[in-house]
């Protein structure tokens, strides 16, 4: 009498407990994607604020340049009003790829680059730059692990009950991989 | 393994190396006082609290120790090149996914860094001022990348306890025998015995404490976090550059506290290129190695 219940407890300790953990462990990994993004948003956000100030300081020392600082403002503008997380990422690249111009070309401006303000939004910038570049790496780090925690066995199973689908990586755009075209 | 094993094998290390300190230090009061002559109630109701005291406080200051003992200080966001330090230690916890850790620097012509802390919430990098004179932007990216996967593999708890609980003992012996030699000219108490006994066991300990500190550090633990902060960067070549300069420029006369030698990322009392079985860290060479085959 007595192992049979005991059998049985441990049985429903088992039952409940299995499942437990694996709803856990979704969730767990749906949270840290949820966090990955919300980073990378901080990070775009970031950016665009500094933009302006950019513009600002850039535009005494460059005033032949105006296509490029318009291509800046152009591209922040388009950030501003992206939606989806992909489409984000796709405005993000425009912006950097129109601050490599921008940068490139202020090499010509000595004056500019003594400017103490600019080298220190330089500076920024380009940390703000790896910061979304490392955001998006461990968003991905993050939908892959949720990904294998979704699709392997048993926590497929539960997956399922749960309604969890897979969710997609951030696709990183090809122009982001080439090099800038600066025209002088 | 697993990185949820790792870390548990972390704090079990982190729990066995506090009791052991305890053990070993209540041993040493009772046999003292049994050897003077005390009633063995009276060697057991100071020794364990004494050893339990030290192991506690030692415990709760080890971050403070190991900063001090370093003679650390913040990062300061004026300087340039130490703005982009802090720059790069925030990359690197975006990277990682982890909280930011506070950024110090060591003044130091010698290329090193370590990590410490006792959770990743509340974790510290600091760097020589050498390695931020010297190391180049990606170089420099390898090295956080390392200190920050220590972090990420909970490795600073039982490398910064190791460094305090062990390494306070060492510090203790210092004084002990520097104060008797000063002391010695002034007063000749005949006090003085069983404090030089005292002293003189701690003189005796102290290495095999540090010795025993090295034995803990596991090389693997090296290794993984080289492997780990080559994942964050995806750029194997940056730590390998940075690890090669290291090499090539140990210090002749390394300075600082040997207790702490662990914890940095490449042990600045180790001239010898050669692995031995007594290193804390793999050989530089052999690191090096499998970086670049990465």
């Amino acid at each position: 009498m007595l192992w049979i219940l005991l059998l049985g407890a441990i049985a429903l300790l088992f039952i409940v407990l299995t499942p437990a953990y694996y709803y856990n462990r979704i969730i767990r990994a749906e949270n840290r994607i949820d966090n990955a993004w919300a980073q990378i948003d901080v990070q775009l956000q970031r950016r665009a604020e500094l933009i302006p100030n950019l513009v600002e300081t850039v535009k005494g020392y460059m005033e032949h340049e105006r296509e490029v600082l318009e291509a800046v403002t152009r591209a922040r503008a388009s950030l501003m009003q992206a939606d989806t997380r992909q489409e984000n990422i796709e405005a993000d690249s425009q912006l950097q790829g129109a601050l490599k111009s921008l940068f490139a070309v202020a090499e010509q401006y000595p004056d500019l680059k003594a400017n103490q303000n600019f080298l220190q939004l330089q500076d920024e910038l380009s940390h703000t730059e790896n910061k979304v570049a490392y955001a998006r790496q461990h968003y991905n780090d993050s939908v892959l692990r949720y990904n294998n925690a979704i699709e392997t066995l048993p926590g497929r199973w539960f997956a399922g009950l749960m309604g969890k689908t897979e969710r997609d990586m951030l696709q990183i755009p090809d122009e982001l991989r080439e090099p800038p075209q600066v025209s002088f | 393994m697993l990185p949820e094993e790792h870390i548990r094998r972390n704090r079990q290390a982190t729990l066995a190396i506090c009791l052991f300190m305890l053990i070993l230090l209540f041993s040493v009061i009772f046999a003292f006082g049994f050897a003077l002559g005390f009633p063995p109630i009276l060697s057991f109701a100071v020794g364990l609290p004494v050893a339990l005291l030290y192991v506690t406080l030692s415990y709760s200051f080890s971050v403070q120790s190991v900063i001090s003992a370093a003679k650390a200080r913040p990062a300061n966001p004026r300087n340039r090149r130490e703005k982009l330090y802090m720059y790069r230690v925030e990359e690197m916890a975006i990277a990682a996914g982890l909280p930011v850790p506070s950024a110090y620097v060591q003044e130091s012509s010698d290329i090193n860094a370590f990590a410490t802390g006792k959770t990743p919430e509340e974790s510290i990098i600091c760097v020589t001022t050498g390695a931020l004179e010297r190391l180049n932007s990606e170089e420099l990216e390898g090295v956080m990348s390392h200190e920050m996967s220590h972090i990420a593999n909970h490795d600073i708890l039982v490398m910064t306890v190791t460094v305090g609980v062990v390494g306070a003992i060492a510090l203790i012996a210092e004084i002990l025998l520097r104060s008797l030699f000063w002391g010695a000219g002034r007063q000749r108490n005949k006090n003085a015995g069983p404090l030089i006994l005292v002293a003189v066991i701690f003189a005796i300990l102290a290495p095999l404490f540090s010795r025993l500190a090295y034995l803990l550090m596991s090389r693997r633990r090296e290794y993984l976090a080289d492997a780990n902060g080559a994942m964050l960067t995806r750029n194997p070549a940056g730590l390998a550059s940075a690890l090669e300069k290291i090499r090539g420029d140990l210090p002749d006369d390394p300075k600082g506290s040997r207790t702490m030698a662990p914890l940095y990322i490449a042990n600045p009392f180790k001239r010898s290129r050669r692995g031995s079985i007594w290193a804390t860290h793999p050989s530089l060479d052999e690191r090096i190695t499998r970086l670049k085959a990465m």
